[in-house]
């Protein structure tokens, strides 16, 4: 129990609680309107649904011990992409070919990273350049609008409408990430991609396809994407060529904040939700005390770093107790997990 | 050796017990002498570990005295430990691989100033007194186990150490390699500096020690001179209760050919290789590192993605992947249990079905909690795994209970043909035995075994054929029963003079 209520545990959820506390008392000591009510915290989902939907796939590519930095240029591609066949195929089939565009940038990344076997931070660096590149041409550095008024009824009605009373991309959130946490909990694939990315060599010598774990991870990495992409595009039935740029940073700190371990084999799509919800209350928070935006960044900056140093100080402090009997040969094995660099 | 003289090293119930109240060490009084090599002897977890942990400064007895040159002293940082004239060689020794042997050496060195030429010599002087020599430039990458191992014996005598802590110096080694550690550490004794060898290889400590002390749940149940006992002495000392091996079944003749291997081939790695194993048959490998043995091992596997050739498990031929090796029944017990087996993330249970996952979900795609759980606490009984429970982290377990996991996630299905490299690496002799008697009731079973070790008295007793290998192809065939140690190492090192495994004269 104690396990998983404990700070390392459960650290993302206390400091949303604990933020969402702090905001609330400080809007009602100003006298501003509740910072509860249900329109603020149904915008802050609302505003949190893309990059969450990317951060649970980022996740699910963190465990299997890879990185993907694309993910903003690929959702911007498909954003584009979206608005300019949307005019003469419909709305559905927009969809289909924006989502087709952003596989298939994440199968590149897959087969790179795993068939070539370049590392993952190097060739997601270059297809963040090129396919940001990409946009640019294909948009022709102009910004694109939605002609016909039927696609954009069709946007907004997927983007702005209702369900349950509540905007439709939480709800895509919340279908998405459930769909992940299954998947990564009670299936035997979920079990494989832990597998795959705690010990990539362990898992192929227990017949485990890591190649395939590990590739179909990017591609579901650009399918969020893409999905994130079209959100956009519908959200304004418009996009310029640098929409999104820079997001991918905040879908990876998202997923630190959840306590997402970069080396892979650990990760939980649940906390990576928490802590984009974390990002977004910050945001949230500036905008409601009409705080300069200017302080925005080096707030959420310090947050990440601050939660980066709880999990690790925390590990570390947990450490003594997990190999308090260290029986001979047992040091070996947490040597060689804990430094990879030295032969 | 007289005991007038002071003893470099005393121990004096020296006892540690850690913060969660396990009682590792139970008062152990140890003397060490100049120019002597002293034996430590024990099962996995009965404190050795914990012993040269405080010796090397990374932890603290928690009662108890440490004399050194008559002195009580107490480290706190492995560096006073170095700096006192103790240097430890750990089992897996931290080089740098991208540096060279040179820089690896002198690596703990202190001060600003480096002088190449200083070192060079310095070097070239070391590699005397060990009567070993190795390129001073190459990278340390490239190096053989065998030969990091020296490097790290090196690093030790670089930093002027009298004392000497080598931790299973030969636990990885096969023959030729291990004679040469041997010579090393009896130069080292003759040079006056003190070793203190810790090693589960009896022969060994017959052979080059002159004192010993054996452990056991954290206690020092043998304190002797070497000449006093003998191995059986040690063995029951070493496990707590005289070990006694069934006799082994001897593989039926007619018995259907379980796999068969037609010019099973990998570029560079391995020669073209055919042969057949009989169900029930123990198929031993003998021939030192880099003979190909795991390389082969690999290819049957389907983990060697360059191999070529036929695999053909009960008849039918096996796609050249892992996936399907382990669908058709092979089953692979790989040499590095960390970095190969265990994945540190997972539970022990988890651990144990992670290979047969599918089998024991419903419909292959959701797991079966309960299912899963009594399958693995079925094998941890087989294979008498101690553990505390099914959820302990697989970091925890010692080097023979791990191996032991890792042979555990092959009785979740239906296992044909299984692949062990080194299954006894590194593991007390109680752990062994069990490994060994899981082997022999499996084969008693139909179960084809094909079995990499490096000890060739191991693969004697435990195989009914034995195949050589040398360069990367197989090199002779014996049947078990129709030859010797001598003639195994002579087939294996390609030389008809090859003398036997070294003696201490």
């Amino acid at each position: 129990m104690r396990r998983i209520l404990g700070l390392r545990e459960a650290g993302v959820y206390y400091a949303l609680l604990l933020l969402v506390a702090a905001l609330t008392a400080v809007t009602a000591a100003l006298g501003r309107p509740s910072y509860l009510s249900p329109v603020n915290l149904t915008n802050i989902l609302y505003q949190t649904a893309p990059v969450a939907i990317m951060g649970v796939a980022m996740t699910v590519v963190l465990i299997t011990g890879n990185f993907d930095l694309s993910v903003a240029s690929v959702a911007a591609l498909a954003a584009a992409v979206n608005i300019l066949v949307i005019d003469r195929v419909g709305f559905w089939a927009a969809m289909v070919v924006s989502l087709a565009t952003a596989g298939a940038a994440g199968l590149l990344n897959g087969l790179m990273v795993e068939l070539v076997g370049i590392n993952a931070f190097i060739v997601t660096l270059g297809t963040l350049t090129a396919i940001r590149g990409l946009v640019l041409v294909v948009t022709h550095d102009r910004s694109l609008m939605v002609g016909t008024p039927t696609a954009l009824n069709a946007m907004t009605s997927f983007e702005s409408g209702r369900a349950a009373g509540l905007p439709r991309p939480i709800l895509y959130m919340a279908g998405f990430t459930l769909l992940i946490w299954l998947v990564l909990r009670f299936t035997t694939a979920g079990r494989r991609i832990y597998a795959a990315g705690g010990n990539p060599e362990a898992a192929r010598l227990a017949g485990i396809n890591v190649r395939g774990y590990k590739l179909g991870a990017f591609v579901l990495s650009s399918l969020a994407a893409g999905f994130a992409g079209v959100l956009y595009a519908s959200r304004f039935g418009a996009m310029n060529p640098t929409a999104l740029q820079g997001e991918e940073l905040t879908v990876i700190a998202a997923a630190i904040l959840g306590g997402t371990s970069l080396f892979g084999g650990a990760g939980s799509v649940l906390k990576t939700v928490a802590g984009a919800l974390v990002l977004y209350t910050l945001t949230n928070g500036f905008n409601v005390l009409n705080l300069g935006a200017n302080y925005q960044g080096l707030i959420e900056g310090t947050v990440l770093i601050a939660a980066a140093a709880i999990y690790t100080v925390g590990g570390r402090w947990r450490a003594p107790r997990l190999s308090a009997d260290p029986p001979s040969g047992a040091p070996d094995a947490h040597q060689a997990q804990s430094q990879p660099a030295v032969l | 050796m007289s005991s007038l003289v002071q003893p470099l090293l005393s121990l004096e119930r020296l006892a540690k017990t850690y913060p969660n109240g396990t009682a590792a060490l139970r008062g152990i009084d140890l003397t060490v002498r100049s120019g002597t090599v002293h034996g430590l002897l024990g099962a996995n977890g009965a404190g050795k570990s914990t012993l040269i942990r405080i010796l090397c400064g990374a932890t603290h007895a928690s009662a108890g005295r440490i004399l050194w040159r008559g002195a009580p002293v107490q480290w706190s940082h492995p560096a006073q430990a170095r700096a006192a004239g103790i240097a430890t060689v750990h089992q897996q020794i931290p080089l740098v691989g991208s540096l060279s042997v040179r820089e690896n050496v002198f690596l703990g060195r202190s001060g600003w100033a480096r002088s190449g030429r200083k070192e060079r010599r310095r070097l070239s002087r070391l590699m005397g007194q060990i009567g070993y020599h190795l390129p001073p430039d190459i990278p340390v990458a490239a190096l053989a186990i065998g030969e990091r191992q020296m490097v790290g014996i090196l690093q030790a005598l670089a930093a002027d150490a009298q004392l000497i802590v080598m931790d299973e110096p030969t636990a990885s080694l096969a023959a030729p390699e291990r004679r040469i550690v041997h010579r090393a550490i009896r130069r080292l004794a003759g040079e006056g500096c003190a070793v203190l060898l810790v090693t589960h290889f009896l022969d060994e400590v017959l052979a080059l020690t002159d004192a010993l002390t054996v452990l056991r749940d954290g206690a020092a149940v043998v304190s002797s001179d070497t000449a006093a006992v003998d191995e059986a002495a040690i063995a029951t000392a070493i496990a707590g209760r005289p070990i006694h091996r069934a006799a082994r079944p001897t593989a039926r003749a007619g018995a259907d050919v379980a796999a068969e291997i037609v010019g099973l081939r990998s570029p560079g790695r391995l020669a073209p290789c055919t042969f057949r194993v009989r169900g029930g048959e123990v198929l031993g490998i003998a021939g030192f590192l880099g003979s190909g043995r795991s390389e082969l091992l690999q290819a049957i596997f389907g983990a060697d993605r360059s191999a070529l050739g036929v695999v053909r498990v009960s008849g039918r031929a096996v796609p050249r992947f892992p996936v399907a090796a382990v669908r058709a029944g092979i089953a692979l017990v790989p040499e590095d249990r960390a970095s190969q087996a265990l994945v540190p993330g997972l539970p022990l249970w988890q651990n144990i079905t992670l290979a047969h996952l599918g089998r024991l979900s419903r419909w292959g795609v959701f797991p079966r909690r309960g299912l899963e759980r009594a399958a693995a606490a079925a094998a941890v009984r087989r294979l008498l795994i101690k553990t505390p429970d099914l959820d302990t982290a697989v970091g925890d377990l010692s080097g023979g209970n791990a191996q032991k996991v890792s042979i555990a996630r092959w009785l979740c299905g239906p296992t044909r043909l299984l692949l062990l490299d080194e299954p006894t690496a590194g593991i007390d002799i109680g752990a062994k035995t069990e490994i060994l008697d899981q082997v022999r009731e499996l084969s008693a079973a139909g179960v084809a075994v094909i079995l990499v070790d490096s000890q060739l008295k191991l693969l004697l007793e435990e195989a009914d054929r034995i195949l050589v290998m040398r360069e990367g192809a197989i090199v002779a065939e014996r049947m078990a029963a129709e030859t010797d140690e001598q003639e195994l190492i002579r087939l294996a090192a390609g030389a008809p003079g090859a003398g036997p495994q070294g003696q201490r004269h």
